[in-house]
């Protein structure tokens, strides 16, 4: 059976960034691409249980994204795996997360892939929808934020565990195929160390469009996406003020302020 | 000169070999010989054997090797430190058995070699009786060694020698150190037996024989013979019973004799031989320098026995058990589950029971790492901070830190390590830096000077300093670096740093296993530096100058290096640095590992504290027994069990025992980080300060600064 791991390489912020000139993103040259943290124990999952079942598993890493993108392939494959698929072309520029698990459904169906894993959400975006709209797509059974999964390759259901609100676990049972999102903490990812990630260069990565998964340029993209980001902007922040002096000269500033505040003054 | 009695021949006065055998007894004899030299051979053979099927990947020092190691073992200088009495009993033993050895050894090349074949003689007259003298002062040194011995582990038990192991509980399989114990002491009584057997061999031929001139006349001459055969004439032992015992004698001695020299392969004995040839390959700089490695391979580090250089395979097996590095070590001794000896004793046993068999076994019964018999576990290597202070008092030469990285390379190649120091790796991968800041900020700390530094890209400088991650990043560390740049500043030196083009330097990463990363950070500091104009690096900071000095050579970088404290030493000697006041205050120094073991820098310190006039009080353990801060090896990433003692915690302890101690001093960045948290967690952040060097030297250069010292950080902003 296949397992697809869904990653994501996400935007890091420095510390003083700017946003892009059109107002929608951060200005690409404050950002630095790092693979989002919850695809670390997405991929490690996966990889523990190929190399539990070496011969009836294969996990199999995907990503949506430009060339950029592959880094976040390679380190995958530094720690194990031997092929990894990256969908990409100029269309696929302001998708949503409707639009990325539409075009992962397709992936999962050309695979013939049994499960499909997601991280919980991607930091930068933090939508945590890709992994439920791919399930959607595919109508398969899903699960999100899972923190513990068991499967046997020849059983028709896994077995999932998930932490609620107030240290309440569950334990449940899910019809495969399925989708599941991963939480942190489920495991320790493993290292990928530089000179596994340089090797993992030779390993195959397959380049897929749109077009090729059978996608038409209305299904993709701004024109295909139920949401688009209209403003992003970085909030004012307030600033305490330590009001001094008598209690009635305290209390006289506090009354200016609350009128300045009501547009009284 | 002839000491034979006049009128008697000289030809006379020697020892007949096999005087009144019979020829089956002579034919027996041999037969135990020679079965005994075969099974020595055989014994030889399968531990050579067994090392080759090593790897040669190790490099080592040829002839100068060998010359080291006989030095080494002619003046017992490892084995006399921080142990006298035990080194000197050693070398009684080694000098009484070697020329015992020597001796019987001449008996065979007269008897069996030169004489039937050359009809050569020397053996008899004045050569033998001064033989016999030598031999007889041999035996007593050999017996006196041996009973101090016995002494020192029956009644003395110095912890060093308790095989109590942190490696492992009582209820592995492979705890236990039963078998070690039982063979110490059969080979203490064994070469007591064999002595004493000897001078009582002596003895009855004596009495034996007393009444034959050319033996009699020259008792003397074994002088322990002839007191002993005093003692049986005494006891009323005659001519007839001393030839009987003579006989009996003869038969005892020779054959435990034999079969110690048949044993000698496949007991602890070996290590007369292995120490022999680990003293000889040993690398003078083991954990200054670390191998190179082949990236491109299919797998890197030390997974399987058979990856072990021949070298160390060879030096497993010289380790006596003597315990040095097991003392020494500052994870042992703060509760960590590491200790060099028995990691070192684990791979001996490994590399016994797999690589010894006829065939070689197949892989996964060569597979070193894991939790099974004898098999190394990834907390062990872990809990390592390659402080160098057991390769440093090893006597047989042992390098551990290198295998204990070879086996780290091999971790890290799976991924297997801390999540911190994943982190830390990450981050380094990520910006060229552990604290993950960003590359912009590397010199942030520099804004608070009131005088530019000079960008070393742009402009040619005499002294380039390479700052380093802690020295650029730590909040506390910034003080000092602002301090070093203030003294370089009004010493007038002309000097500059990278800017963001410097990147961490890597020696810790290389200590951590993670080789690939090393290289790409090594690679690209050399292609920063090669664009620069300079005629020196200096550093405050001893891993980067280990590295750099050491390390960047196997990559093409070879630079005139210099620490922080030996040119401050220096400008403080030619008067460059101006003082206006003197440290009036009772300081201790810690020798940072990589600055005093592993490159030699004890003295440039401690003349600089004196030269600023401060009163130096040294703790017990300094200089090349200096006591690790517990942060190398990739330590200072990994957050320490709060349930176990930190090594600086036990450091500061040590320092606080010191009467009317003010100041911790130290000279490293990764030291200054522990040691500011040790000195609060000990309790004594009221009564010492922590201060690097180059601080004081800074605060007594301050203009009109009555007192250049105050018990707070001298605030630089
Ligand atoms: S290098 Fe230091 S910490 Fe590591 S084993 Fe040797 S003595 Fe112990
Ligand atoms: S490794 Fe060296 S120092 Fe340690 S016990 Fe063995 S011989 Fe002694």
């Amino acid at each position: 059976m296949k397992i697809l791991v869904a990653i994501k390489l996400v935007a890091a912020l420095d510390e003083d960034f700017e946003i892009r000139e059109d107002g929608c993103d951060a200005d690409p040259d404050y950002l630095d691409y790092q693979l989002n943290e919850w695809d670390d124990y997405s991929w490690e999952v996966a990889l523990q249980l190929a190399e539990k079942f070496p011969d009836k598993i294969e996990a199999i890493p995907v990503t949506v994204g430009p060339e950029r993108a592959e880094a976040g392939l390679r380190k995958c494959l530094a720690k194990g795996g031997e092929r990894g698929i990256r969908v990409w072309d100029e269309s696929l520029e302001g998708s949503d997360p409707m639009v990325i698990g539409h075009l992962l459904a397709a992936v999962a169906k050309r695979e013939q892939a049994t499960m499909v894993l997601a991280g919980t959400l991607a930091s930068d975006h933090a939508y945590a929808q890709t992994g439920m709209c791919a399930a959607a797509e595919l109508g398969w059974a899903h699960i999100a934020v899972v923190s513990r999964l068991d499967l046997d390759p020849e059983a028709s259901e896994a077995n999932v565990r998930r932490e609620l609100e107030g240290g309440i676990e569950e334990e449940l049972a899910i019809q495969l195929p399925a989708v599941m999102t991963i939480q942190l903490g489920i495991n320790e990812p493993r290292y990928a160390s530089l000179r596994g990630i340089k090797q993992a260069k030779a390993k195959p990565l397959e380049t897929l469009t749109p077009s090729e998964l059978g996608l038409s340029p209305q299904e993709v993209g701004e024109a295909g996406s139920l949401s688009q980001v209209r403003r992003m902007y970085i909030p004012e922040k307030g600033q305490a003020e330590l009001i001094e002096g008598t209690p009635a000269e305290q209390a006289t500033r506090l009354a200016e302020i609350i009128k300045e505040l009501r547009g009284d003054a | 000169m002839s000491l034979i009695v006049d009128g008697q021949s000289a030809e006379h006065v020697t020892r007949i070999l096999f005087q009144d055998f019979s020829g089956w007894m002579i034919f027996s004899f041999y037969v135990v010989a020679f079965t005994a030299i075969a099974v020595f051979a055989y014994g030889c053979y399968i531990q050579i054997r067994k090392y080759h099927r090593g790897t040669t990947s190790a490099t080592h020092s040829g002839l100068a090797g060998f010359r080291r190691m006989l030095a080494d073992m002619l003046t017992h200088r490892g084995i006399k430190r921080r142990d006298r009495p035990a080194g000197k009993a050693h070398a009684y033993i080694f000098f009484g058995f070697t020329l015992l050895f020597i001796g019987t050894s001449t008996i065979t090349l007269q008897y069996d070699i030169l004489h039937p074949l050359l009809g050569i003689r020397f053996w008899y007259g004045t050569f033998y009786l001064l033989f016999s003298l030598t031999l007889d002062i041999a035996g007593l040194w050999l017996i006196a060694g041996l009973l101090y011995m016995m002494y020192r582990r029956k009644w003395l038990a110095p912890p060093k020698l308790n095989y109590k192991r942190p490696d492992r509980s009582e209820a592995d399989p492979d705890y236990t150190r039963r078998d070690y114990r039982i063979e110490d002491w059969t080979f203490l009584w064994a070469l007591i037996i064999i002595a004493m057997t000897g001078f009582l061999l002596e003895a009855a031929r004596l009495v034996w024989l007393q009444t034959d001139p050319s033996v009699w006349d020259y008792r003397w001459w074994s002088p322990v013979g002839a007191a002993v055969a005093y003692g049986l004439k005494a006891a009323g032992v005659g001519p007839a019973a001393g030839a009987a015992l003579r006989m009996w004698l003869w038969w005892g001695h020779g054959l435990i004799a034999l079969v110690f020299i048949a044993l000698i392969p496949y007991t602890k004995v070996k290590h007369i031989l292995t120490a022999m040839v680990s003293l000889s390959l040993r690398d003078d700089k083991p954990a200054a320098r670390l191998p190179t490695a082949d990236l491109d391979a299919n797998r890197i580090g030390y997974s399987k026995i058979t990856d072990f250089s021949r070298r160390y395979l060879w030096q497993v097996d010289a380790c006596t058990k003597c315990g040095r590095c097991h003392e020494a070590c500052p994870a042992k001794a703060t509760g960590y589950p590491l200790s060099p000896r028995d990691l070192v004793l684990s791979i001996r046993e490994f590399s016994h029971t797999n690589l010894e068999r006829y065939a070689l076994p197949a892989d996964e019964d060569l597979t070193v790492l894991g939790r099974g018999l004898h098999q190394v576990r990834a907390e062990t290597l872990w809990a390592c901070r390659t402080c160098a202070a057991c390769v440093e008092i090893c006597p047989v030469g042992i390098e551990h830190v290198p295998m204990i990285v070879e086996m780290r390379r091999a971790l890290v190649d799976k991924g297997d390590m801390d999540p911190a120091v994943q982190t830390a790796l990450q981050n380094i991968q990520n910006k060229g830096n552990s604290f993950g800041e960003n590359k912009r900020k590397r010199a942030a700390w520099t804004k608070k000077l009131d005088f530019p530094i000079k960008d070393a890209r742009k402009e040619a400088v005499d002294v380039l300093w390479f700052v380093g991650d802690f020295a650029s990043f730590d909040p506390r560390y910034q003080k000092v670096s602002q301090a070093f740049a203030r003294v370089l500043h009004a010493a007038g030196v002309d000097f500059g740093i990278l800017y963001e083009a410097e990147m961490n330097a890597g020696n810790d990463v290389r200590r951590v296993g993670e080789e690939g990363l090393y290289e790409h950070l090594a690679e690209a500091n050399i292609a920063a530096l090669a664009e620069c104009e300079f005629k020196h690096i200096v550093t405050t900071d001893p891993h980067s100058y280990n590295t750099l000095k050491n390390e960047y050579p196997q990559f093409g970088g070879v630079y005139n290096v210099e620490h922080a404290s030996s040119m401050i030493q220096r400008m403080l000697e030619t008067g460059v640095i101006k003082l206006s006041g003197k440290l009036d205050r009772r300081v201790t120094f810690h020798d940072p590992c990589h600055l005093g073991r592993l490159n030699n820098g004890y003295d440039a310190p401690r003349d600089a504290l004196n030269r600023i006039g401060a009163e130096l009080v040294e703790m017990d353990r300094s200089r090349d027994n200096s006591f690790c801060c517990g942060a190398g090896g990739g330590r200072i990433w990994t957050p320490d069990p709060i349930e176990l003692q930190k090594p600086a915690e036990n450091r500061m302890q040590e320092a606080a025992a010191i009467e009317g101690l003010e100041v911790f001093v130290v000279s490293c960045p990764k030291c200054m980080n522990m040691f500011e948290d040790a000195v609060k967690s000990t309790g004594n952040e009221q009564k010492i300060a922590v201060r690097e060097l180059i601080e004081l030297v800074d605060a007594c250069m301050q203009a009109g600064t009555e007192q250049p010292f105050s018990h707070d950080v001298p605030e630089t902003a």
